[in-house]
């Protein structure tokens, strides 16, 4: 069993949640807001009872997961196989494709804003988040004040759980590659833009020299499960 | 003509258009046709030296321009030039 931390319940979280609960994997969820009435439309795991409510503990309940009211630290990371990022923060996304990349764990950032949106599939080895956008900037448009369309969030988080399982499950086959979804009506054709690591990237220039720790651990502990 | 296709996060600045067909030889050519087009999107796009911006990737035919010769990389009449922005949203209050 996987364990896995969610970063951010919101319109991502929700789907994402159900997908890993769904499968079968050990939850935490981690996210300090409260549900307000705003998030009504694009995050539909809460409803006008859940106003006032912590986000992450409303979720987990709903999905049989832990709970954190906090933000992402490396702390969380620490307990964890498998990172995904749901978060509306830039720099949360780029600390946790480093803290990720330094500690040898797999992880999954997904973003979605408008009509569109990413997701990034990220293990050791591959390239990472910051080998491809570099650096988080301050002025990026978050859904709060750009606005997104509420299926939008569904189906890319549909597709962020999808590639989360994936890779718990050992497949690199996504790994350091983006998938780019920039039409709603598209959606079950994103653009798969995949890449190599970025010479010069100072996470990258961090990352454990093979093997990667928490990989080699899993594949090892997955040997020794399936030996008689 | 080569297309220039806009993320979602930059319509309203081409008026909610998703495909811009510009005249152009390059990529620089083709983000400065593009400005010409719709004013303002370049400067989102391409930092004040004029090179790329670090949160904004730019592809060719699904190929890293900067695999490619950076802005100078050539495009042809069937080429599409994809803008793909770092993207903030997922939780939010």
């Amino acid at each position: 069993m996987t364990r896995a931390l969610l970063v951010g319940a919101g319109g991502l979280g929700g789907p994402i949640a159900n997908g890993l609960a769904a499968a079968g994997h050990a939850l935490t969820i981690v996210d300090p807001d409260v549900v307000e009435l705003s998030n009504l439309h694009r995050q539909v795991q809460f409803s006008t009872s859940d106003l006032g409510a912590s986000k992450a503990v409303v979720l987990a309940g709903d999905v049989n997961a832990r709970a954190e009211v906090a933000r992402w630290t490396p702390a969380l990371g620490d307990a964890c196989d498998l990172i995904v990022d749901a978060s509306d923060d830039p720099a949360t996304k780029f600390a946790i494709s480093d803290w990720a990349v330094a500690n040898g764990r797999r992880y999954v950032i997904a973003s979605a804003l408008r009509y569109g949106g990413n997701v990034f599939a990220g293990a050791p080895g591959a390239a990472c988040y910051r080998c491809l956008f570099e650096d988080p900037v301050d002025d990026a448009p978050t859904c709060a004040d750009a606005g997104v369309l509420g299926p939008v969030v569904g189906a890319i988080g549909g597709v962020a759980a999808a590639v989360a399982i994936g890779l718990a499950a050992g497949d690199r086959s996504l790994a350091g590659a983006l998938l780019v979804f920039d039409d709603l009506r598209r959606v079950a054709e994103p653009r798969i833009v995949r890449f190599a690591p970025r010479p010069g990237c100072p996470a990258c220039a961090r990352a454990p020299i093979s093997p990667q720790p928490k990989e080699a651990a899993d594949a090892e502990h997955s040997r020794a499960k399936r030996t008689p | 003509m080569p297309s220039i296709r806009v993320p979602s996060a930059l319509r309203n600045l081409t008026k909610g258009a998703a495909d811009v067909d510009v005249a152009a030889q390059n990529v620089r050519d083709a983000l400065a046709e593009l400005d010409k087009l719709h004013p303002g999107i370049a400067a989102r796009v391409l930092d004040a030296g004029g090179g790329v911006r670090p949160f904004i990737k730019i592809f060719v035919g699904g190929e890293d321009i900067g695999e490619l010769g950076g802005l100078d990389a050539a495009v042809t009449a069937k080429d599409e030039i994809a803008i793909v922005p770092a993207i903030a949203g997922g939780a939010g209050a």
